[in-house]
């Protein structure tokens, strides 16, 4: 992260005697980035909306609007977001655990941080591909609960609409978890040594420790990792229902998620102005989700200003 | 001389205006309007008449084909680059070029080229709404206008699943006789059954076999399409014909009324009878089929161009029978094959309509034909098709079953039905989460809600109807 | 990087520990080992044994994924994962170093919003979006979907290196301006040898985003011979469903590069990757 540290020199004083020039020289660097972003986001969103407003080239008022609000399946797929929502803490959880047990281990640290991160890096279609080999019902990972004489644990993971948004659900687990452990264990490592000294003299056991000094201690990562799988389970999970479903969002609706819903509508059952609606639905959630992670960055970014 | 001006004036026209719209559908559809009645008027004539009015374009012209078809018959890239290479050699100015497109990607991908109104000239598309569809939207010219009708009246199921007032969307390819019950005598003999006749003499396969922990019929419906094959095979049973299914989806009738709903609970009483294997939900429908030819199953579906190389793959017309699905009802349609034809047609965009249709009638040629048969195994979608080269008896029951065959539902019902109320709850019925009653009464709830957020749903279909 | 510890565990603990990261790491390393272990066997030998390592390696698996599309793919993902990275290293350094050097009104909110927009799904800029394309007959380019990876990208990198320009001791940066270096100079002969590291672990990270992208991909590049690597091997799929060796050799070579990556570059994906959070400490 910051690889120097900044000194605390009054270079403010410098800069507050042109204001003036100085904002028209930053608007020259920053505009060629702010274009490109302007046009991406600030186009694609002014056009969804007016496009929510229209069929086949005429203004139909909220015609659109509810035709999706009372749509079942637009339901259902913001209920499994929702879903997917409620395991971040889980993930959250299963990251924590994993980080401060990395922490507390010194051989083969290295190795075991290799691994957790390794499902990180790799793309998501082939993620999927292999899961679905290995979540069959006569696959991979049944045969295993077979063998150890687990098998009443055996479930028709894909195919069964009670489980299948479980299964979907471990499998961005599995993903995701490596970027949380990574960051939680950066951030306690970097703590200075006082941090854990009462407790060394204590003589505190692993959780006491970790529960009452490295919970607080790391919690702004520990939020920040949250927000961003909040994200992630609302506006990035497509790739993972699309190949793991064949897009359909199946078994029955059982893994139908708001992307999904946008995606189909408009390339599959041609009806672009549901899918501006619906994806002016999303924005709307989304928009929640950004002035929270605004919120918290606001923070972060006005620290490193003002030092 | 006038008609030969006019339909060169119309081509270059349409080149040259490609960017405005309205003005393109406006000047082609007058072209198409002056093409069609200088044609109608000779039909006498052997050749076609738009033929005889355009000279051929002598400049170097290039043909895009988008397609799809190995999938369901192996060979069928072959025949196509044999065929491509024959006519360019006719037509030394003429390159044709193809792309074999992903089950997934077929339509997403005309779509795309919708959008951009630009892309290839032939394009391959499903029979029934498939073809009816682009139709409607505008995207395709109809292969009528630039094919004569005795020649298309060959075209096996040319009229009844691409007819629309009068016109003819797309041109049949091959046919899918829709769909094979593949069934392995020898398994059933080694377990002392006969081949079923009939609905219930199935259930009674399904109890013995599932006693001994064989799968009876293979089958795989992960990925969804497999359902709409079972409502073809078993929904056809108990309607008169496909107008009855038109009539649900524009609500004169409903998806609920008993000859549109039986079907949902024999679909249920197959799984109590323990007819599928354990892990359909969770295998795509290859992967099932692979279990047939493995011996792991006594029977399984396949597509019909691609039954007669399972059945050879499996141990040849010994060991394996290929029939109709047995009848659940007496309708006039039980027990009978469906049929449906894969077609191809010519897009609206197209600078060369009328070579594209001279590249689909050279398809058509006894040579062409022969050739199709001979490298995919399966039927060319003409009933000039010599049935005399076929030797194997049950692949050539196969095909005489296909030419007067019933008619194939899942074309005739909108394509967003079939994969949220077919697909979808083929899904649970087979998982055992949903009843027959309860699959039909969805289905029903999603056609009134269909006709009301696809809003020119009840109109297309309604035209379609008559 | 001193581990802070030093406090003395019971052995139990310790087993405890060990187990808890051999399960892990046994969950996340198996399905990279039955994609690769896959890739070399027959379709019998896999449905047989599919944890077994392969018996004698069979290539059959690699010939038929080696299709004619697929170097065009490779060749794909090669272009757009470089474009994107480039032109996104490029604007974002230009625009961190305008946040970080001039403080200007509402500097902080500019820059909020436009990190805020990491949480956008690209779903909802998909239709728009490819609906201009369409109009401007740039579906099936490679430069569209470059464009919308630098604008997708941006956000977070701009964050990233703001924050490391930020960090710059002022002492250096006013020598500079001293000499009578305009701000250009300044950001060109001091500023970029400074940020090698953070410049590389953003590539990184970027290319690891750019690589993966499937969903864009999918729908932008509809042309066979236009698609990534991501997009052919999810047709490959349905295809080849039931030759599994076919894809998981088709999977194996697309991810090889990254894994490689991965274990020589591990600093700098760490790095990178917890660049954004840990917040100046």
């Amino acid at each position: 992260m910051t690889l120097l540290r900044g000194k605390k020199e009054v270079a403010g004083v410098e800069m507050r005697r042109r204001p003036l020039l100085r904002s028209r020289e930053a608007a020259l660097w920053i505009a060629p980035a702010a274009l490109v972003i302007l046009f991406i986001f600030g186009y694609s969103v002014i056009t969804l909306l007016i496009q929510s407003f229209r069929y086949d080239g005429n203004w139909v008022g909220f015609d659109n609007f509810s035709i999706v609000i009372t749509d079942p399946l637009f339901h259902i797929a913001l209920k499994h977001n929702a879903i997917l929502l409620i395991t971040v803490p889980i993930l959250v959880l299963i990251a924590f655990v994993l980080a401060i047990t990395l922490f507390e281990t010194r051989r083969g640290m290295r190795f075991f941080r290799s691994a957790v991160f390794l499902p990180y890096v790799l793309p998501i279609p082939v993620v999927a591909v292999i899961f679905g080999q290995i979540y069959q019902l006569h696959g991979a990972l049944n045969v295993f609960l077979e063998s150890i004489g687990l098998d009443s644990l055996a479930q028709d993971w894909l195919g069964d609409p009670k489980v299948a948004l479980g299964t979907m659900s471990s499998v961005i687990i599995w993903k995701e978890v490596g970027f949380g452990v990574i960051l939680m264990l950066a951030h306690i490592i970097s703590l200075p040594n006082e941090t854990y000294e009462a407790a060394r003299i204590d003589g505190a056991g692993f959780w006491r420790t970790h529960i009452s000094i490295t919970r607080p201690a790391i919690l702004n990562t520990i939020v920040f990792y949250g927000v961003i799988e909040a994200i992630t389970m609302v506006s990035w999970v497509f790739n993972y229902v699309y190949v793991m479903s064949n897009g359909l969002g199946g078994p029955g609706n059982a893994t139908m998620v708001s992307e999904l819903y946008i995606y189909r509508s408009a390339f599959q059952d041609k009806a672009p102005e549901l899918a501006a609606t619906a994806a002016v639905f999303l924005f709307m959630a989304t928009l929640l989700l950004m002035i929270a992670f605004f919120r918290i960055q606001r923070k972060s970014i006005a620290g490193t200003f003002n030092k | 001389m006038v008609r030969r001006y006019l339909s060169a004036f119309s081509a270059r026209e349409v080149w040259e205006m490609k960017s405005k719209k309205v003005f393109v559908i406006g000047a082609f559809a007058l072209a198409l309007l002056l093409g069609a009645c200088s044609s109608s008027s000779d039909k006498s004539t052997e050749s076609t008449p738009t033929e005889s009015a355009a000279a051929f374009p002598t400049e170097d012209l290039t043909l895009n084909i988008s397609w799809w078809g190995e999938q369901e018959a192996p060979g069928a890239t072959k025949w196509l680059e044999e065929t491509i290479a024959l006519y360019t050699k006719e037509h030394p100015n003429v390159t044709i070029k193809h792309v074999l497109q992903t089950t997934e990607g077929l339509v997403p991908a005309f779509e795309a080229a919708a959008a951009a109104q630009s892309g290839p000239d032939i394009q391959y598309f499903w029979g029934g709404i498939y073809a009816q569809q682009p139709g409607w939207d505008g995207n395709i010219v109809p292969v009528s206008d630039y094919i004569a009708e005795d020649e298309l009246s060959h075209y096996i199921n040319a009229k009844m699943e691409e007819g629309f007032q009068g016109k003819i969307w797309t041109a049949p390819w091959y046919v899918n006789p829709s769909f094979p019950l593949l069934v392995r005598k020898d398994i059933l003999a080694a377990n002392g059954l006969e081949v079923p006749t009939n609905w219930d003499q199935l259930m009674n396969v399904c109890d013995a076999l599932s006693a001994k922990n064989i799968t009876t019929i293979a089958g795989g419906v992960k990925d969804g399409w497999f359902g709409g094959w079972i409502y073809s095979i078993l929904g056809a049973q108990s309607v008169q014909s496909q107008a009855d299914v038109i009539n649900a989806v524009v609500g004169n009738t409903k998806f609920t009324d008993p000859e549109h709903a039986g079907w949902w609970s024999k679909l249920e009483e197959s799984k109590k009878h323990k007819c599928w294997n354990d892990d359909i939900n969770s295998l795509e429908l290859y992967q099932a089929q692979q279990r047939f030819v493995d011996g792991k199953a006594a029977m399984t579906i396949t597509a019909g161009p691609d039954a007669p190389n399972f059945a050879k793959k499996a141990g040849g017309d010994e060991k394996v029978q290929i029939m109709a699905m047995p009848a659940w009802s007496d309708g006039p349609l039980a027990g009978k094959m469906g049929t449906t034809s894969q077609t191809l047609g010519i897009t609206k965009w197209s600078k060369y309509p009328e070579v594209a249709a001279d590249f689909l009638k050279f398809a058509h040629t006894s040579d062409r034909l022969n050739a199709w048969f001979a490298a995919t195994g399966s039927m060319p979608a003409d009933d000039r098709f010599d049935l005399t080269q076929v030797t194997s008896p049950s692949t050539k029951a196969l095909f005489e079953s296909a030419i007067q065959g019933a008619p194939y539902l899942e074309n005739f019902i909108p394509a967003k039905l079939d994969t949220d109320a077919v697909f979808k709850n083929v899904q649970l019925v087979l998982k055992g989460t949903m009843t027959g009653p309860e699959a039909a009464a969805d289905m029903q709830d999603q056609m009134e809600r269909l006709r009301t957020s696809d809003r020119k749903l009840v109109d297309n279909f309604t035209a379609w109807a008559k | 990087m001193k581990i802070n510890r030093g406090i003395r565990r019971s052995p139990l603990e310790a087993t405890f520990r060990y187990l808890l990261l051999t399960f892990m790491a046994v969950t996340a390393l198996v399905p990279g080992y039955i994609m690769f272990t896959a890739s070399f066997k027959t379709q019998e030998q896999f449905l047989r044994a599919p944890f077994g390592l392969p018996l004698h390696l069979s290539f059959g698996g690699y010939k038929s994924a080696w299709t004619n599309n697929f170097p065009h793919w490779l060749l794909n993902s090669f272009l757009i994962v470089t474009g994107s990275v480039i032109a996104t290293e490029v604007l974002a350094a230009l625009a961190a170093w305008g946040f970080a050097r001039f403080p200007f009104k509402g500097r902080e909110t500019i820059l909020g919003v436009m990190v805020s927009l990491m949480v956008v799904p690209p779903v909802v800029l998909l239709i728009p979006l490819f609906q201009l394309g369409v109009e401007l007959s740039l579906i099936s380019t490679l430069r569209l979907v470059v464009l919308i990876y630098v604008g997708l990208m941006l956000p977070f990198s701009i964050y990233m290196l703001t924050n490391f320009f930020k960090s710059i001791p002022e002492s250096i940066l006013e020598s500079a301006s001293i000499d009578g270096a305009s701000s250009f100079k300044t950001f060109k002969s001091i500023v970029l040898p400074l940020s090698g590291a953070p410049l590389a672990t953003l590539a990184v990270v970027n290319l690891l985003w750019a690589w993966n992208e499937l969903l864009l991909a999918l729908v932008f590049l509809q042309n066979n011979e236009k698609k990534t690597l991501m997009v052919g091997i999810t047709g490959f799929q349905s295809r080849y469903s039931l030759d599994i060796p076919t894809v998981m050799a088709g999977m194996s070579i697309a991810t090889l590069p990254l894994v490689i990556a991965y274990l020589f570059g591990q600093r700098f994906f760490i790095a990178g990757l917890t660049a954004g959070s840990t917040k100046g400490e």
